[in-house]
């Protein structure tokens, strides 16, 4: 909303410099975004919140400032010395109120249209507006038309009414009728765009015809022309939301429809009318004026506490002050002792309860005065939360092993969706920013890609990189929404220098790094080799735990790596937190094995078709009770091993939990299953 | 057989016992070791080629006798090396302790989640619970039950992404609405603050991400007025950015408070800590290029929980009054760490995420 302040100084005088009055002004709500200077006077550009409609006025903003500043004094509107009074008031209407022209305004819904007062003027004369008309509606942004045109827009911006003005010999059959559009009804607007109506659209029609959308635009038809002798006056009040939809419908608003939609003052029908009309020079009774108001307005009254005001905004507050605030913006008190009955003006429709008339209260008062002050109030419980420190746990494993946070938009392209997920059916914005953000993503993977591409790009020689994030999808007709854990290496594991010899990251490490990631949780994961198009054939895996499948890794795919220029092969992992989250259980204490562990090794050649998961199966399957943990020591493959072999050598560590193994008891027992181990997978003991 | 073994492993280790007790030069002592250790000659290792002759079930127990005369050997070696030096000399081999370090891996947290986490121990620490919700949120939860209906204007404020399908979900455009999850789900005293993503239909510039992350705060009790907002936001602002730092109220407007309160913070650049930003005695700088010379930078926006949002969540406004806040993370980002440009938060440059966390 642009404020002249000369013209502001018309309703409101005051004595403050334009900074002093920015401040003034942001001190109240009304921010001042910017402070302009059109054909050397000055203008405000105001932000206006939705809830004030009754600020889209200098009049309104001048009765703020009258409210807010003790030296500043409210003046009458009036026109050329002419009084309006502000609200409806008998003695501001015109006096004629004979349709004596056979003329007649008809409401037929009076939930769509609150108040619908109209005047004809006769015999006008179309040409420029006085030359100050016109540099002030430049100065508030608006475009010159013509004097009828302008008188409409000058109204509005001085007491806030949107007015529309019609050609009354454009009007057919001698009546105006507020109705409904019905299906297959058209209208060219003003703007000459062509619409094609239906039940949503109110209309301002003549007997025959559509003439106007009501509270958005005029139609072309009607509209003010330089041949136009005679015209016709609405000043109405329409209800907000028939108003906002049908603005929606449209996809763009006006002046009128911005004001409409937030809900105009319905008692301001009769003197922005009045206004228009003496600033057009009617200075007698028109000869027709009409004021269909079928359900009168009842004031809202909300009750207030005289020390409510004081023990909502934790500050002391006396009755007296509260009462002079609520009385200079306009608000009708009524005492009854220990409370106010608070009548509220027409114009503010955004107050219908106490807590709004105390907001009133300390935004004139001045929110300088609040206090600061802890409140004692406290959880009956302080919960410990589980979910914040398992991934706090995790995150901090994988920054102290060397890898970033990365933080992606939610969404992304059709094409990056569906690299990770085979899923048919993913779940699409409605309204997307554009089509490489129109799909919620299933998975965080094909982002960490295009930062690791980024980074590749920077030549880091190393990206290793984390995010934790939700993914979306579709299951049995609901929307999925899951927290994830992914993670990717590409590139270097190790310079090389004079310690140490180059090593690129292969799947081995991240594998490591995965059971780590899970060790820290006291997780024992295992990998279940698996299938999946993102990975390569031979090295892709289920990470499991407890038999449950928790996430997926491995490597991915070379197209993938192609598709985001990446040279060298990318390991990656994703994985269901929320799995984690109901995994990790609290250990309880339990005393550890006190008699000593005896050591056995164990040397064979096992068959290259077999792997070693096969193996630790096999292990796990036949393990005997006092076999307290095994590891692989060495793999070997050379001269003295047979081609399609390949030699393993392993420790095995025999533990009682209730006595000292002898010798001879551990060499039994390790024979035994390690002859067990050799028939089954046909080892060839060394 | 394997009794013979271990009479033979008792002989050589009493010889190597007795011959290594008179070595008194280190050539002497290479040569002892040479004879006993040797991979092919060596007394050790003829035991071990021996170890085949064994029947499976002996050869363990074989081989731990083989092993021990072998650590016996290595021990006294060791010992006898250390108190006469090696052929080679006394000399230590070379090695230089000012060599540069390794450069062992650091990885980082991303700022936004660092901030995050900073905020979330502030208010843990002030025994808040952190409660979190879906990102994908009920309509009527994001907009409806927060006093926000359908054709009111301040949805336009709030451009909102949809979804196919799903008419009565929308992307949540604050963490707002788990103020509702949580109001439904537990009665008074309630406090906690809800961190998360949020987002915007805003096409991505300097100042606007689609993506954004928020801090909700809300507390509900008998008796919470207007100055406990203030006081506790007070003491977040000042716990976060510096305690200089002075707080200005001004009258906003969110449909699900009521009174609002805009906050903004005493410029840190041009306002230096103890005074009190636009009204410092010396002023703010005109040309300051962080609050454009207001001295005031807008920071969150607040209130007091409007009643018709606590009657929308079976809570009575006669009873209970609460507060509530959101502060963007983004924005605290910037102000207080200088990030320029929003979307180089979610750019993912190393260049920027070693720079922080």
């Amino acid at each position: 909303m642009k404020i002249n302040v000369a013209y502001l100084k018309k309703f409101v005088a005051f004595d403050l410099e334009d900074p002093a009055l920015k401040e003034l002004l942001a001190g109240i709500g009304l921010e001042v975004a910017e402070a302009l200077t059109v054909d050397g006077q000055t203008v405000l550009d105001i932000e206006i919140t939705p809830n004030r409609p009754d600020w889209l006025s200098h009049y309104g903003v001048a009765r703020e400032i009258a409210a807010a500043n003790g030296q500043a004094r409210f003046l009458p509107l009036d026109v050329n010395g002419v009084a309006l009074v502000p609200q409806g008031d008998a003695a501001a209407a015109p006096t004629a109120a004979a349709p004596a022209t056979g003329f007649s305004i008809a409401i037929e819904d009076a939930s769509d249209c609150w108040r619908y007062s109209g005047a004809i003027v006769r015999d006008v004369r179309v040409g420029e507006s006085d030359p100050a008309v016109q540099k002030l509606l430049i100065s508030l942004g608006l475009r010159p038309i013509n004097n009828i045109v302008d008188v409409s827009n000058l109204v509005m911006m001085t007491c806030g009414q949107p007015l529309h003005i019609f050609d009354l010999e454009q009007l057919q059959g001698g009546q105006i009728r507020v109705r409904r559009a019905r299906k297959n009804e058209k209208i060219r607007l003003l703007d000459e765009r062509e619409v094609a109506l239906d039940e949503n659209f109110l209309l301002i029609a003549d007997a025959s015809r559509p003439l106007a959308l009501a509270g958005i635009m005029g139609g072309l038809d009607s509209g003010i022309t330089s041949k136009t002798r005679h015209i016709f006056i609405e000043s109405a009040c329409f209800n907000p939301v028939v108003i906002r939809r049908a603005a929606r419908l449209l996809g763009f608003k006006t002046d009128a429809s911005f004001r409409f939609e937030r809900g105009m003052d319905v008692e301001a029908t009769i003197p922005a009318l009045k206004m228009s009309l003496l600033m057009l020079g009617q200075t007698q009774p028109p000869s027709f004026f009409q004021d269909v108001y079928p359900r009168p307005l009842t004031p809202t009254v909300v009750p207030l506490e005289k020390d409510y005001p004081g023990r909502l905004a934790g500050i002391a507050i006396t009755p007296e002050t509260s009462a002079a605030i609520l009385q200079r913006l306009g608000f009708q008190l009524q005492d009854q002792g220990s409370r106010w009955q608070v009548q509220v003006p027409s114009h503010r429709v955004d107050v219908s309860c106490k807590q709004d008339l105390v907001e009133e209260i300390i935004r004139i008062h001045g929110y300088k005065h609040l206090q600061a002050d802890i409140p004692l109030s406290a959880n009956p419980l302080l919960r410990i939360d589980r979910e914040r420190e398992i991934a706090l746990r995790l995150k901090n494993q994988l920054a102290d092993v060397g890898f970033n946070e990365v933080i992606n938009y939610v969404f992304q392209s059709p094409e990056e969706n569906a690299l990770f997920d085979p899923q048919p059916q993913p779940l699409t914005l409605k309204n997307p920013l554009g089509k490489d953000f129109s799909v919620m993503k299933n998975s965080l993977l094909a982002g960490l890609l295009k930062n690791t591409a980024l980074n590749a790009n920077q030549n880091w020689e190393k990206v290793a990189l984390f995010e934790i994030g939700n993914i979306f999808g579709r299951h049995q007709g609901k929307i999925r929404e899951e927290k994830k854990l992914a993670i990717s290496v590409y590139g270097l594991q190790q310079k090389k220098d004079w310690r140490s010899p180059e090593a690129m990251f292969d799947f081995s490490y991240f594998k490591s790094l995965l059971a780590m990631l899970g060790k820290r949780l006291r997780l024992d994961f295992a990998f279940r080799k698996s299938t999946h198009p993102a990975y390569a054939g031979p090295c892709c895996f289920v990470i499991e735990w407890n038999g449950r499948p928790c996430g997926r890794c491995g490597e991915v795919v070379p197209e993938f790596c192609r598709y985001f220029k990446l040279d060298h092969p990318v390991f990656a992992a994703e994985i269901d937190l929320a799995l984690l989250f109901r995994e990790v259980k609290e250990n309880r204490f339990q005393m550890w094995k006190r008699f000593p562990a005896v050591r056995r090794d164990f040397t064979f050649l096992m068959a290259k078709t077999v792997s070693f998961e096969e193996l630790r199966a096999c292990l796990e399957r036949l393990r005997p009770e006092a076999l307290e943990s095994f590891e692989l020591t060495d793999v070997f493959q050379g001269a003295s091993v047979p081609a399609d072999k390949v030699s393993f050598s392993m420790g095995f560590t025999y533990r009682a939990q209730d006595r000292t193994l002898t010798g001879d008891e551990v060499n039994g027992i390790h024979l035994e299953f390690t002859g067990k181990l050799v028939e089954q997978l046909h080892l060839i003991q060394r | 057989m394997i009794d013979e073994l271990k009479k033979e492993i008792e002989e050589v280790r009493q010889s190597f016992l007795n011959e290594i007790a008179q070595i008194q030069s280190p050539d002497k002592l290479a040569a002892l070791k040479e004879r006993y250790l040797s991979r092919k000659k060596g007394a050790v290792s003829q035991f071990l080629l021996r170890l085949r002759e064994f029947p499976p079930r002996e050869k363990p127990a074989a081989g731990q006798l083989i092993n021990q005369l072998k650590a016996t050997i290595e021990t006294e070696l060791a010992g006898r090396e250390a108190s006469i030096g090696t052929a080679s000399g006394p000399e230590a081999p070379w090695s230089d302790p000012s060599l540069p370090a390794s450069d062992l891996p650091v990885g980082r947290f991303h700022l936004i989640a660092d901030i995050q986490r900073q905020i979330e121990d502030l208010f843990l620490n002030l025994g808040y619970e952190i409660a979190v919700g879906p990102e994908v949120e009920l309509e009527d939860y994001n907009f409806t039950k927060l006093n926000i209906p359908e054709f009111h204007p301040a949805r336009d404020e709030q451009d909102t992404f949809f979804l196919d399908g799903f008419d009565d979900m929308v992307l949540r455009t604050h963490t707002s609405p788990m103020q509702v999850r949580y109001m439904l789900a537990h009665r008074p005293p309630l406090k906690i603050i809800s961190p998360g993503k949020a987002f915007r239909k805003d096409d991505p510039d300097a100042t606007h991400s689609p993506c954004f992350h928020q801090v909700e705060g809300l507390l509900v009790d008998r008796g919470i007025n207007f100055s406990h907002l203030k006081g506790t936001l007070e003491l977040f602002l000042r716990s976060f950015f510096g305690s200089g730092l002075n707080l200005r109220f001004r009258p906003g407007y969110f449909p699900f408070t009521e009174p609002s309160a805009e906050v903004d913070i005493s410029c840190f650049m041009c306002s230096p800590a103890g005074t009190s930003g636009a009204g410092a005695a010396s002023g703010p700088n005109p040309d300051c290029r962080v609050c454009k010379g207001s001295g005031w930078l807008e920071i969150l926006g607040s209130g007091m929980v409007h009643p018709q949002v606590l009657l929308n969540c079976g809570i009575d406004p006669e009873t209970y009054s609460g507060f509530a806040f959101g502060v963007g993370i983004e924005r605290l980002a910037m102000i207080k760490f200088g990030v320029p440009d929003l979307r180089l938060l979610y750019e993912n440059d190393l260049r920027l995420l070693g720079q922080f966390g």
